[in-house]
């Protein structure tokens, strides 16, 4: 078959489609596959979209876009069984100058987005799943799907974490259970009256609420909520070796995160009408595999793009920016008629030198710092009983805060245990 | 053999049932966030009998939809499935018609593409199961009609269809132009394959109007309906556990007979 295609994107979440839509408006023939049945039918998040690039490379974004709320507070909780110490941040710098985060139900955003790139002129192909790759030598030459063969100048290998694409193109290893979180979710019906009162939000404010604690039960990991418009995302996210090990279940996590009694209150009442989960790679800088070879780039979940910090998972952003990358990339490789490795590692440079690896780098210690158990019992405990002994008299003299604090420590944990973690999440996080 | 398929996009029987709910104040359902219609599951049987007859016989194959946002979808799957192209119909006025509507705009649809020997249809649509549509095409188009078609092939004077029946079939030979519906018998619709999902992603499926067709806006629409809906509702299934207890199994047993005759379940 004579060749059609300037590029195969495979995958059409964040990433390809960002990838896509730049390219497509370059000119350039872009053909984009997705082994959903419908675009965003297999794709899932958390629940939010933070940062600029999105509003760059779509001007009319906030006009168009189905998303759900802005991000205007955010919100950060520490659980025990029954308590819950929070820190809430409001602040009009959310939305000043430009929104900064977005929440979003993926399954909308995903469509609206590919549609956008097939606006700009992408063909569009979902139900069509990349099986393997085209080669010619050691050169990547297009995909296989079922039995055709799809020739393209370049793939680019947008298909998510666990990337079959990167893997077939010998970059990416087999991917260990201990560089993957488990993200459970269900997508929680309430009415849009109740979610304002409920949260204390009006019109397009939302909240983006990360818990950590005992809703993962010691294990690695923590609870989110997101509020939709007439719904929220529940969910937790833990480490994947930890579950197999433990020999528990993230959904039974879930129930249990939804019985605390701060989340039950704000989600008494409503219906459950969707559950979803995926796998999030989250060793960052240390699992990427090698972005790109002859004919062949590799870019968001697939290329492991994801930051975690503890307060903060986003993978998103980071999809779209090196979406854009690789877009940049192949369009100055089309113009010098050379897909080879040495010109498309202008990617890896482009990405170098703009927040998405600067980012890993600063955290490149965190994904290690973050498997310390104290984060998600000790601490959580530790917090929320000083805040017991500080608010709740029991008709006793009180005492300082720093002797609450003292007492609280006594007997669950020594000064020697705890130095060593605030001198390694001093370099981590 | 030139061959006209109507299809129809209905909600996809996928979905989980918390998805589907119905407004019973405008009587409609009201179609789920993120999730778009599929095509009528029989009507891409139809489009399966029309490829093979396509490729036993020759011809082109059409495909019309009644529809608005997203009909072209359904039509691509046809396309991706092999058929060679399509059109939807749509505009303002065919809001909230009814069958007879329905067939009244494909007719009008199927006589401005003139040149055809078949037109077929799925037996029903999987969203209302009334299977009225290809019926009424038949009368406004004067041709003969064969329903639940399990397989056709042409013969020398017409087309000649194997009629599925409640315990054997019937062999009927019909008259071209005919219109055929096709029954679940006939088998799985083919899968498309990824050449004819790229193919049909770039097609840009045509849409046709109320005036391209001719179509007489009092015979069409809500206004129009024959019929009314007097009501649209879920039922309402509630279930009730009691425990029936008792000092001893016979007594537990006992009390149970006596509630299950009274609650009239005995």
């Amino acid at each position: 078959m004579e060749q059609e295609f300037d590029a195969i994107v495979v995958g059409a979440g964040p990433a390809g489609s960002a990838c896509a839509y730049k390219l497509a408006n370059a000119g350039l023939q872009v053909l984009v596959i997705d082994r959903g049945k419908f675009v965003g039918a297999k794709n899932m998040w958390g629940g939010a979209f933070y940062g600029g690039d999105l509003l760059n490379l779509l001007p009319n974004f906030c006009e168009e876009a189905p998303f759900e709320r802005y991000v205007t507070r955010q919100k950060i909780s520490f659980l025990t069984e029954e308590d819950c110490l929070s820190v809430d941040f409001a602040s009009p710098k959310f939305k000043e100058p430009a929104p900064h985060g977005f929440v979003m139900l993926r399954s909308k955003f995903d469509r609206w987005f590919a549609d956008k790139a097939q606006e700009a002129g992408a063909v569009v192909a979902p139900g069509l799943g990349a099986d393997d790759l085209l080669w010619d030598g050691s050169r990547v030459v297009g995909v296989k799907a079922g039995s055709d063969e799809l020739p393209a100048s370049v793939v680019v290998a947008c298909d998510g974490a666990n990337s079959g694409m990167a893997q077939k193109a010998g970059l990416q290893k087999e991917l260990s259970s201990e560089d993957m979180k488990q993200g459970v979710k269900e997508v929680i019906e309430l009415s849009e009256e109740i979610i304002e009162q409920r949260f204390g939000l009006s019109g397009k404010e939302g909240i983006a609420w990360e818990f950590v604690g005992s809703c993962t039960q010691g294990l690695p990991g923590g609870g989110f909520i997101y509020t939709n418009k007439d719904s929220l995302s529940v969910g937790i996210v833990v480490q994947l070796d930890a579950l197999v090990k433990r020999k528990v279940q993230a959904n039974d996590l879930l129930e249990g995160f939804k019985s605390h009694p701060e989340v039950a209150r704000v989600i008494e009442g409503g219906k459950l009408v969707e559950y979803s989960a995926h796998l999030i790679p989250v060793s960052g800088i240390n699992m990427m595999p090698e972005l790109s070879r002859d004919g062949f780039l590799v870019a968001g979940d697939a290329a492991a793009l994801v930051l975690g910090t503890g307060l903060i998972l986003e993978g998103a952003n980071f999809a779209v920016a090196s979406g854009i990358a690789a877009a940049e990339t192949v369009i100055e490789a089309k113009e010098r008629g050379d897909f080879s490795n040495e010109s498309l590692s202008m990617y890896r440079r482009l990405l170098e030198d703009s927040y998405v690896l600067k980012d890993l780098r600063t955290f490149r210690k965190a994904p290690h710092f973050l498997e310390n158990p104290h984060i998600y019992n000790l601490y959580p405990e530790l917090a929320c009983d000083v805040a017991r002994r500080v608010f709740i008299g029991d008709g006793q003299p009180r005492k300082t805060t720093w002797d609450n604090v003292r007492d609280s420590l006594k007997g669950r944990a020594s000064l020697l245990q705890i130095l060593p973690d605030l001198w390694q999440g001093k370099g981590a996080i | 053999m030139n061959i006209i398929v109507c299809v129809k996009q209905v909600l996809d029987p996928d979905i989980p049932p918390a998805k589907f709910r119905v407004d019973s104040a405008s009587k409609k359902v009201v179609p789920p966030e993120g999730i778009p219609p599929v095509i009528n599951p029989y009507d891409a049987q139809a489009v399966e009998l029309a490829l093979r007859l396509k490729e036993k016989h020759g011809g082109k194959i059409s495909v019309l939809t009644v529809g608005s946002n997203g009909a072209d979808k359904v039509v691509k799957h046809a396309i991706s499935m092999g058929a060679d192209e399509g059109v939807v119909l749509s505009d303002e006025t065919f809001e909230g018609s009814d069958s007879f509507s329905v067939a009244y705009i494909l007719s009008k649809a199927i006589e401005k593409i003139g040149e055809y020997d078949l037109v077929l249809c799925g037996r029903q649509a999987a969203d209302w199961d009334e299977g009225l549509v290809g019926s009424v095409v038949a009368e406004n188009l004067g041709t003969s009609l064969v329903t639940l078609a399990e397989d056709a092939e042409a013969v020398d004077d017409g087309l000649k269809v194997k009629r599925v029946t409640l315990d054997g079939y019937q062999v009927f030979v019909v008259p071209l132009p005919a219109v055929v519906t096709v029954s679940n018998e006939v088998g799985q619709a083919r899968l498309p394959s990824g050449l004819g999902i790229i193919s049909a992603a770039r097609r840009q499926i045509p849409v046709w109007k109320a005036e391209d067709l001719g179509v007489d806006p009092s015979l069409v629409g809500s206004t129009a309906a024959r019929r009314k809906l007097f009501a649209l509702s879920v039922p309402a299934r509630e279930r009730k556990c009691e425990i029936i207890e008792g000092e001893t199994p016979a007594e537990a047993a006992t009390k149970l007979a006596v509630r299950l005759r009274e609650a009239g379940a005995i």
